[in-house]
C-alpha cells in the first residue's frame, strides 16, 4: 500500500527548469500513465519519485513521509529501465537475486522468491543464462523479475515496451496487465508514447507538456471530455480534426458556423457572451461519417490509408490547410481525387475557446480518484 | 585481353597485395631475427660467435644458459618483486580513480580529471633530481621502495586514462538499477563496474608489466647494490663484467626477456586493445 503526493515538485538543470511544480496524487493501488510528446519531462518525473535525481524545490511523499532526501533503495520503489539495464555479468539468478544479496536476506529465502517469479514470468529454463543470451522480450521479463523479487510497494516503468518489436510488445503489454492484476496492491506509475499502451493499462493517465501536467483523469475521461485542445489532440490516433468555427446565438440555442461552410447545433449550451466569437471545434476521426442528408463537411479525398477494417481518409476541404481525416469503414468505394461528404452527430463535438481550454461544462458526479490538486 | 585482366581482382590489387605481404614479412625479420640471434648465440661459444656469427650453434649446450642464470637471479628477483607490487598498486589506485571520475558528482569534476591526466604530460627526466632529493631524505633510496613507488606514481596517469575511458562507456543505467537495487557507491564499484571492466583491467596489468620489467632510467638512478637492482640495469653491469664473454650475456639477456615474451603471446589480445581503447576520448 502506498500513496504518492507530489506537490509543487520543479526540477531545473542549471538555470533550465524542466519540470515547473507538479501537483499530483496518485493513491494507493492505482495505475498511473504518464504520456506526452518527447522531452516533456516524463522520465525526469519518474527518476525524481524513483530518486535518482533530486527534486530542485516542492516536496514528495509516500503515504505521507516525505521523502525527498531519503535514499533510492529506502523509498521501496522498483525500476524497469527502458534498457533493460541487466548486469551483464550475471546471469539471470544472479541479477534478479542482486538486491536480497545486498539486502543480506538468507540463501533459501531468495532462491525461494527467485524460483517463484521466474515461475510466473516463465523465466525458469533461463535462470543460468547470461543476459546476452537471451532475446529482447526475454530480457524486459528478467528485468522485470528483478523488481518484483524485492515486493516493492512501487513500480516504475520508463517506456519498458519500446524495445521490443510488435508482437512482443502486445504480448508483454497483456503480461504487464496481469501482473498489476496479480498484485493488487502495488502502485504502478508508467512512462509511454505509445497511446494504445496507456489506454489499456491505465487507471488514470497524466497528460505532460513541457513540463506541466495538462489533465488527468480515466482513459475514457480524457478520450470524450478534453480539458484542453493539446489533450484532445494527444489522445486518439488519429488525432483530432480541428475546424474554426463561429458562435451565433439565435432564439433555438446556440449553432456554430463552420469554417468550411457547414454549420450545426452546439452539443452544449454556450454562454452568450461568445455570440460572434470564433471557437475551435474539434471532431475526432472516428465520428465522422457520410453525410446522407444535409452534408457538414465537403471536400475532395486526397490520399487513403486503407487498413481493411477501416480507411483513413484525408479530405482537402476549403478553408482549411490541414486536411481533415476521416475514419470510415474499410468496405466502402472511396477514391483518391473524389469529392466527399461528410457528417457527425452534434453530440460528439469537442468545443475550445481562445484560450484552447474546453468550453463543455463540468460534470456534476464522478469525482475522480486521481486528481491534480492544481485544477 | 591478357589474362590479368580477365582475372576478377586485375594485376595492381594482387601486386599491391604482394608487396604489402613482402613488407610486412620484411619488417618481422628485422624485428625478430636479432631476438632469435640472441636466443642462439647463448648456445654457442664467445669465439662461433665472432668467426660464424650468422651459423646454426655447433652444439645445443645449456651451460651458458646455467651460469647465466645464477648471474641473472637476483635481479629477476628484484624485478619480479618490483613488477608485481607496482603493477597491483597501479591498477587499484587508477581503477578507483576512474570511478570517482566517471561516476561521482564532486565539484571542479573537469579540473581535476585534467590534473590527473596531465600527469602523463610529465617527462621522468624533468622530475629526476629533485626526486633523487626526495627520496633520499625519506630513506627509500636505494630500495626496491623507491621503484615500486615511482612506477606506479609515473603510471597512474595513463592508466586512469586509460580506466576512465573504458567506463564512461559503461551505461550510466547499470549504476542507477544497482541503486535502486539498494547497492552502496562502494559496492557499485566492486560488484558491478569493477568485473565489467575486466577486459581493460587486464590491458592495463599487461602494459604495466612490460613497463616495470623494461624500465631503465629510474632503476639506474634510483638503486645502487646489486642486491635492488633490477633487470635492464643488472644486465648492463653484467655486459661491464664479463666484457667479453657474449655468449654469457646473450644468454642472460635471453632468459629476462623469456617471461615478457610469454607474457606477451598469452595476453597480445588485451595489449593491443589497451592501446586503442581510450584513444577517442
Ligand atoms: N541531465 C540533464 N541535463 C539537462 N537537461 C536535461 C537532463 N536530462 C533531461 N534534460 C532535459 O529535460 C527535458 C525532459 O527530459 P525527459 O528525459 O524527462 O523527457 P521525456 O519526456 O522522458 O522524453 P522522451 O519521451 O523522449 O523520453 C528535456 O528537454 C531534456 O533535454
Ligand atoms: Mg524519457
Amino acid at each position: 500500500m502506498a500513496e504518492l503526493t507530489l506537490r509543487q515538485v520543479r526540477k531545473t538543470y542549471g538555470s533550465m527548469e524542466v519540470l515547473h511544480g507538479i501537483d499530483l496524487d496518485i493513491p494507493s493501488g492505482s495505475f498511473v500513465v504518464f504520456v506526452g510528446p518527447s522531452g516533456c519531462g516524463k522520465s525526469t518525473l519518474l527518476r525524481a519519485i524513483a530518486g535518482l535525481e533530486d527534486i530542485s524545490s516542492g516536496e514528495f511523499a509516500i503515504d505521507g513521509e516525505r521523502m525527498n532526501e531519503v535514499a533510492p533503495s529506502r523509498r521501496g520503489i522498483a525500476m524497469v529501465f527502458q534498457s533493460y539495464a541487466l548486469y551483464p555479468h550475471m546471469t539471470v539468478f544472479e541479477n534478479m537475486a542482486f538486491g536480497m544479496r545486498i539486502a543480506g536476506l538468507k540463501k533459501d529465502e531468495i532462491a525461494r522468491r527467485v524460483t517463484r517469479a521466474a515461475e510466473v514470468l516463465q523465466l525458469a529454463p533461463y535462470l543460468d543464462r547470461y543476459p546476452r543470451a537471451l532475446s529482447g522480450g526475454q530480457r524486459q521479463r528478467v528485468a522485470i523479475g528483478r523488481a518484483i523479487v524485492r515486493d516493492p510497494k512501487v513500480f516504475l516503468f520508463d517506456e519498458p515496451l519500446s524495445n521490443l518489436d510488435a508482437a512482443l510488445r502486445v504480448a508483454t503489454r497483456i503480461e504487464i496487465a496481469k501482473l498489476k492484476q496479480a498484485m493488487p496492491g502495488a502502485t504502478m506509475i508508467y512512462v509511454t508514447h505509445d497511446q494504445v499502451e496507456a489506454m489499456t493499462l491505465a487507471d488514470r493517465i497524466v497528460v505532460l507538456r513541457a513540463g506541466r501536467i495538462e489533465q488527468v483523469g480515466s482513459p475514457l475521461d480524457l478520450y470524450r471530455r478534453p480539458a484542453n485542445l493539446f489533450v484532445a489532440r494527444f489522445i486518439g490516433s488519429p488525432a483530432m480534426n480541428v475546424i474554426p468555427g463561429t458562435v451565433r446565438i439565435g432564439p433555438e440555442g446556440a449553432r456554430l458556423d463552420l469554417a468550411t461552410g457547414g454549420g450545426l447545433r452546439a452539443p452544449f449550451p454556450l454562454d452568450a457572451g461568445l455570440a460572434g466569437q470564433t471557437v475551435q471545434v474539434g471532431i475526432r476521426p472516428e465520428d465522422l461519417r457520410l453525410a446522407e442528408g444535409e452534408p457538414l463537411l465537403v471536400g475532395r479525398i486526397s490520399y487513403i490509408e486503407q487498413l481493411g477494417e477501416v480507411q483513413l481518409t484525408y479530405i482537402e476541404a476549403e478553408g482549411l490547410a490541414e486536411p481533415l481525416i476521416a475514419k470510415l469503414p474499410g468496405v466502402l468505394d472511396l477514391a483518391a481525387g473524389a469529392s466527399i461528404a461528410l457528417t457527425a452527430d452534434a453530440q460528439s463535438l469537442h468545443l475550445f475557446g481562445a484560450d484552447e481550454r474546453s468550453l463543455r461544462p463540468e460534470p456534476a458526479a464522478a469525482v475522480p480518484e486521481v486528481t491534480s490538486a492544481r485544477s | 585481353m591478357s589474362g590479368a585482366t580477365h582475372s576478377a581482382r586485375g594485376f595492381w590489387p594482387v601486386m599491391g597485395q604482394a608487396f604489402l605481404w613482402a613488407f610486412l614479412l620484411a619488417v618481422g625479420v628485422v624485428v625478430l631475427y636479432p631476438l632469435l640471434w640472441m636466443g642462439l648465440g647463448g648456445f654457442k661459444s664467445n669465439s662461433q660467435i665472432f668467426d660464424q656469427p650468422f651459423a646454426l650453434p655447433q652444439s645445443w649446450s645449456l651451460e651458458n644458459y646455467f651460469s647465466a642464470w645464477r648471474g641473472v637471479q637476483g635481479y629477476m628477483v628484484s624485478s619480479l618483486l618490483v613488477t608485481l607490487v607496482s603493477t597491483v598498486a597501479t591498477v587499484l589506485i587508477s581503477a578507483r580513480a576512474a570511478y570517482g571520475l566517471t561516476r561521482t558528482a564532486m565539484p571542479a569534476k573537469p579540473l581535476i580529471t585534467a590534473f590527473v591526466l596531465g600527469g602523463m604530460m610529465l617527462s621522468p627526466t624533468v622530475a629526476l633530481v629533485p626526486l633523487v632529493r626526495m627520496l633520499q631524505s625519506l630513506g627509500l633510496y636505494d630500495t626496491h621502495w623507491a621503484l615500486i613507488i615511482l612506477y606506479t606514481a609515473f603510471r597512474v596517469p595513463f592508466t586512469t586514462f586509460l580506466i576512465r575511458a573504458y567506463m564512461l562507456d559503461l551505461p550510466r543505467d547499470l549504476d542507477e538499477a544497482a541503486m535502486m537495487d539498494g547497492a552502496s557507491p562502494g559496492q557499485i564499484y566492486r560488484r558491478i563496474i569493477l568485473p565489467l571492466c575486466r577486459p581493460i583491467i587486464v590491458s592495463c596489468v599487461v602494459l604495466h608489466i612490460l613497463f616495470a620489467w623494461n624500465e631503465y632510467l629510474f632503476a639506474m638512478i634510483f638503486t645502487n647494490s646489486p642486491s635492488v637492482q633490477t633487470l635492464p640495469v643488472g644486465l648492463t653491469s653484467m655486459m661491464s663484467k664479463h666484457g667479453t664473454d657474449f655468449a654469457q650475456v646473450f644468454a642472460a639477456m635471453t632468459l629476462s626477456a623469456l617471461p615478457i615474451v610469454i607474457i606477451f603471446f598469452l595476453t597480445q589480445r588485451y595489449f593491443i586493445r589497451g592501446l586503442t581503447e581510450g584513444m577517442a576520448k
